[in-house]
């Protein structure tokens, strides 16, 4: 009997015994977690590309995604060269799913004070610089100066927050107008005996023919169309905040709409109901959202909401299913200009807790310093991942993704495949001539005082709003109800929150 | 709580006690370190896993914020729990929901789990019944989002098998995505199909453990399958299904998202039957960021199963004091 | 004994369970059927019980330069569930004797204690701050299955099935003299070993199933288990075909989603269900080699 004692009595040491040593692993990222040494690293010198008059330092970038096997290679050969060589740093690059973006881990390593660094959008980073999350870079942005010069400024303002800059934002391509065209299936169009679409009529008419021949299509492969239509329910242009807010950037001034109690609103819900009930948007849509995504990729669907991308890159993907295809973006109307939020792609933050923030912003800096650079970062190695043919067309050897390229995504630096015909790429890089910036971009919404109601209302646009808007609920008689539970929500409270907050804002920038 | 309720059970294991005490007082101490012993890691386990990790309740009635740390962020009192008690409409049908169809789970998931093992118990082919438990294993593996993707091919309004299959007899199609009546019977029928194999190897195992003695002399008395079954089989489970059914009143107010996610995509129509807690927190609260919320109404959920479960413990208590889960 | 009547419900049994069993195999033959198939079929015709357009794709797809990885990951998970499940068995069935043992004063206390957490939980936040900053159980192999060791609801299970086996056996090894241990050793796990092999199987599966661990505690891909690496991939591809991130240099590949989900439940599934029944002979022998020498 003592001897089993003493045998489970050494089981258990042994368990703690394992226990205990793994805790010598890593106490590197415990030690620091204080917020308050902003100004220890003595870097001021800009301008010189030299690293070695820096003081060494540790970077870790969390990308989101699959980690390639070249791009595991390269983060420890020539990525980690250059980067040493440019700002004197050790890069780490550490990948997460793609749930974790904007929440879940990211959070978790925030609020423990990790020192790092990754990309966000203006919501995460309202909630999270609240909560003391951020680390404040202005006092660094000048650091970025190539970077400045390859992306827009409208794109610094829109990751400001009372002045301040807490992100920076990366990548600089036409996005004017998105979602604003219907991107049609130019082959089906053709096969109707049409040419073009330049009204809502016509669309429907491209419908009304494919349909006929080929009843096994769906039209539009997706839920949405307030922007795609707009052309045709109101004379104002409209460019949405949120789901609840927009604005007319026709008119210059700083009123915001609340678009659900708004006569267009009426209009175009009633457009969405013509489409659900004649079968534009297939039955289905109501509940199975993403076969609507892969039905237009697999080609059985007719037409789309489009960006200045879409057109190749969605080819891209259909071509797979339906070699022939060909996309076409087309308005629905003419005359509003277009309307842009800035022409980043995303935008870097740093944690709170990193030692040298100012050493992060060189690197975002590097991303998009110039071609070189970005041609390493985001296809790799010339000769080895990919070729240019005389034209500057690229071929890739090495499908592997690297630093994803929809991040860089640089007009400046871009280059296209064999694939993308000339006229696509004058007309991509054309795109954005003549469009406007949004006189809404830079304004950040601070929800603090109006929480509770702006998460009651998103209940209630979950469940009465969003299928009106959709079609799947008639409008005359499921919106009184609706209404009555926006009101009880406090959409009232919210709008007027919004609009105080909003004007404050737009009269500094005047 | 925990001194509220242990005094009185001590009460009545007493006698137990106290002619063990009378024995020997030393002995016992001794016979009871080493339960200690074998309870120790467990303890440890609970502990560290567990209860260190609660004092983030603290933070439900905290505006939290990173450089004031956990402890030291400014007290935000009820007001995370405000958005869901304020509207009471909405809350009263997710928590309504949430119950009803927690209590439809359990009656029909216990009864076809016991149903499946007594019947397993009745087979006597070995492979046959060594197949069979581990086929009905295999839903329980596959996630909601593929169930659901099998569920949207019969269930399609145009091209789902189940229409076609009504319109070639002569009916007419039906808009199953838009009942939210009908729907309820779908999510049991689904529940049963994922979860029933499961909880049928458990009562199988209890089953298995039984004296064959029991069956023998019964045999002998000539009684029929039947009334084997319902005079012996039947009564040997029912604590085990007691045991079960107080293990799954605490959760009685806690739902399974990604169910209702990868059947009903959280279609708007079927909302009023299948809006439950954690559906509407994650429309609500996740979906505005609003995490603070959410786990104000994750401790809602807590507080609220384990009143039930202190209420059906006792009952369980008066019906048999061995069945009391503590 | 056997009259026409038992003969009947008999019938009607191995009938019931047949039925039951096929409704529960419909779903495998539909993910494997649909993990052969090409991705565009199924897009447009649904899922059948026979490949449509027979390939391997997907599966070229998901390993392409994949195979070594997922072979790592196959085994840690192996490894992971082993060392799982026999820590975890050890520590759930102990303290289910504990709190089964009728004598015991403070079994209803310690039987609260383990209820009480499957209830209130802290929330993900002072958890991770806990595993990382003070177990540092991050990027170890203790922490891909120490978190997980003790289930309540298979210990609750667990206590269910010992206190079943009656109470005299028990009383009359006390009269012999035995104390806590070798009742423990030498007749609750012998004579509990129905129960024992059924939470073993279910912890077996926990630990097999589990991507939660290494999504939170790990970043060293050498410690990444299958499941999180179909996880991984699979929140990967579905962020692909959303469209946001189609690329415009250079060649796209439009990943197979609704096929890529059919293989990874077969690719996560299969081994562990083709292994069932001989998991299920493998536990048994090992609780009773077990039990003899304790």
């Amino acid at each position: 009997m003592n001897k089993k004692k003493g045998w489970l009595s050494l089981l258990l040491a042994a368990v703690f015994l394992v226990s205990g040593c793994s805790q010598g692993n890593n106490e590197s990222a415990a030690s620091s977690s204080g917020s308050g040494n902003e100004g220890t690293s003595s870097v001021t010198d800009n301008g010189s590309n030299d690293g070695s008059t820096l003081a060494p330092a540790k970077l870790k970038i969390v990308l989101y995604g699959d980690e390639s096997n070249r791009m595991k290679e390269l983060a420890k050969t020539e990525f980690y060269d250059v980067i040493k060589k440019e700002i004197n740093a050790e890069v780490e690059f550490q990948f997460l799913p793609w749930t974790e973006y904007g929440g879940g881990k990211t959070d978790l390593m925030l609020s423990t004070g990790e020192d790092f660094a990754t990309y966000t959008d203006a919501n995460y980073m309202v909630k999270s610089v609240a909560k003391g999350l951020y680390a404040d870079l202005t006092p660094y942005a000048s650091t970025a100066a190539d970077l400045s010069k390859n992306v827009d400024e409208a794109s610094f303002k829109a990751f400001q927050l009372e002045g301040k800059q807490y992100a920076i934002p990366v990548g600089n391509k036409p996005n004017s107008a998105e979602f604003y065209s219907a991107l049609v299936r130019q082959d089906l169009l053709e096969e109707a005996g049409m040419t073009q679409v330049t009204s809502l009529k016509e669309l429907e008419q491209f419908y009304d023919k494919v349909h006929a021949i080929h009843p096994e299509l769906i039209g539009y492969a997706n839920t949405d169309a307030r922007r795609i239509l707009q052309y045709d329910y109101t004379d104002k242009n409209l460019y949405w905040q949120n789901d609840f807010i927009a604005l007319d950037e026709s008119v210059k001034d700083d009123k915001i709409i609340s678009w659900f109690e708004t006569e267009e609103f009426k209009s175009y819900a009633n457009l969405m109901r013509g489409w659900y009930e004649k079968g534009i948007i297939p039955k289905y849509a109501a509940t199975n959202v993403p076969q609507l995504q892969s039905d237009w990729n697999s080609g059985k669907a007719m037409f789309w909401a489009g960006t200045a991308a879409r057109p190749f890159e969605g080819a891209a993907t259909i071509s797979q299913a339906v070699p022939e295809a060909k996309l076409v973006n087309y308005f629905l109307g003419s005359g509003r200009p277009k309307i842009s939020r800035g022409t980043y792609s995303t935008a870097f933050f740093v944690s709170t807790a990193a030692k040298d923030p100012e050493r992060y912003v060189m690197f975002f800096n590097l991303l998009q310093k110039n071609q070189e650079l970005y041609d390493l970062f985001a296809y790799g190695i010339k000769g080895t991942d990919y070729t240019l043919d005389e034209n500057g067309r690229l071929t890739r050897i090495n499908t592997d993704s690297l630093i994803p390229d929809w991040l860089l995504m640089n007009k400046n630096f871009i280059r296209f495949d064999n694939t993308v015909p000339d006229e696509f790429i004058a007309e991509y890089k054309a795109w954005d001539d003549g469009a406007i910036i949004s006189k809404g971009a830079g304004f950040n919404f601070d929800n603090t005082p109006v929480k509770n109601e702006e998460t009651k209302l998103n209940g209630v646009f979950t469940e009465y709003l969003a299928p009106i808007g959709s079609g799947f609920s008639d409008y005359d008689t499921a919106f009184p109800k609706a209404l009555d539970r926006l009101k009880a929500a406090g959409i009232d409270k919210y709008i007027a929150e919004y609009q105080k907050q909003f004007s404050e804002w737009y009269a500094k920038q005047q | 709580m925990m001194q509220e309720a242990t005094p009185e059970t001590q009460g009545r294991l007493i006698p137990g006690i106290r002619t063990a005490r009378a024995k020997s007082f030393r002995k016992s101490l001794r016979k009871d370190s080493t339960l200690y012993l074998l309870a120790l890691p467990g303890i440890v386990i609970l502990i560290l896993f567990a209860y260190l990790p609660m004092s983030g309740l603290i933070l439900v009635f905290k505006n939290y914020n990173f450089n004031d740390g956990i402890f030291g962020s400014p007290w935000a009192g009820f007001s995370n729990f405000e958005f869901f008690f304020s509207s009471m409409e909405d809350s009263l049908r997710a928590t309504r929901n949430t119950v009803m169809l927690n209590v439809l789970y359990m009656l029909t998931g216990t009864f076809c789990s016991v149903a499946i093992a007594i019947t397993l118990n009745e087979l006597r082919s070995k492979w046959f019944i060594k197949i069979t438990q581990s086929v009905m294993f295999f839903p329980y593996f596959i996630s909601w989002i593929i169930i659901g993707a099998i569920l949207f091919s019969l269930l399609d309004y145009d091209k789902g098998i189940m229409n076609q299959l009504l319109q070639t007899l002569g009916f007419s199609q039906v808009d199953w995505y838009s009942s939210p009546w009908l729907f309820v019977i779908i999510l049991v029928l689904a529940n049963i199909w994922k979860s029933a194999g499961y909880g049928a190897i458990i009562y199988y195992a209890v089953l298995q453990g039984i004296d064959t003695s029991y069956y023998e002399a019964a045999k002998i008395d000539g009684a029929s399958r039947w009334q084997i079954i319902t005079k012996i089989t039947v009564p040997m489970l029912i604590p085990s299904i007691i045991l079960m059914t107080l293990l799954g009143i605490g959760g009685m107010l806690k739902g399974d998202l990604s169910m209702i996610m990868g059947v009903t995509f959280l279609n708007p129509l079927l909302l009023p039957t299948t809006d439950i807690i954690d559906v509407y927190v994650y429309r609500t609260a996740i979906r505005s960021g609003e995490f603070g919320f959410a786990s104000a109404i994750t401790l809602y959920q807590s507080v609220f199963g384990f009143i039930l479960v202190l209420v059906a413990n006792k009952l369980a208590g008066w019906y048999d004091k061995d069945s009391k889960l503590f | 004994m056997q009259t026409t009547e038992n003969k009947g419900l008999l019938i009607f049994f191995y009938f019931c369970i047949t039925v039951f069993s096929a409704i529960c195999l419909v779903p495998f033959i539909l993910a494997v059927s649909g993990s052969l198939s090409t991705e565009a079929r199924i897009a447009a015709e649904g899922y059948s019980f026979w490949p449509r357009g027979f390939t391997f794709e997907t599966y070229e797809f998901l390993f392409g330069s994949k195979a070594q990885q997922i072979l790592r990951a196959y085994s840690m998970s192996v490894i992971v569930t082993m060392l799982g499940t026999v820590s975890a068995v050890l520590v759930t069935t102990a303290y289910a004797y504990v709190i089964s043992v009728k004598s015991f004063r403070l079994k209803n206390f310690f039987a609260f204690f383990a209820y009480f957490t499957m209830l209130f939980s802290g929330g993900t936040l002072p958890w991770y701050i806990l595993c990382t900053k003070y177990y540092h159980l991050d990027d170890t192999l203790l922490g891909l299955f120490l978190p997980y060791v003790l289930s309540v609801f298979l210990m609750f299970l667990m206590a269910n099935y010992f206190r079943s086996i009656p109470h005299e056996i028990v009383e009359s090894a006390q009269i012999d003299g035995a104390g806590h241990l070798r009742i423990f050793f030498s007749i609750m796990i012998p004579l509990g070993r129905v129960g024992l092999v059924t939470i073993s199987l279910f912890y077996a599966l926990q630990f097999w199933n589990d991507f939660y661990l290494p999504l939170m505690l790990v970043t060293d891909q050498n410690l990444y288990t299958i499941q999180y690496l179909m996880y991984n991939m699979m929140a990967n591809i579905q962020f692909l075909a959303s469209g946001n991130a189609a690329q415009v240099g250079g060649a796209i590949i439009a990943p197979p989603l609704e096929t890529a989900k059919m293989a990874m439940t077969c690719l996560t599934v299969l081994p562990i269900a083709i292994l069932y029944p001989f998991l299920q002979r493998f536990f048994v022998k090992g609780i009773i080699v077990g039990s003899v020498k304790g």
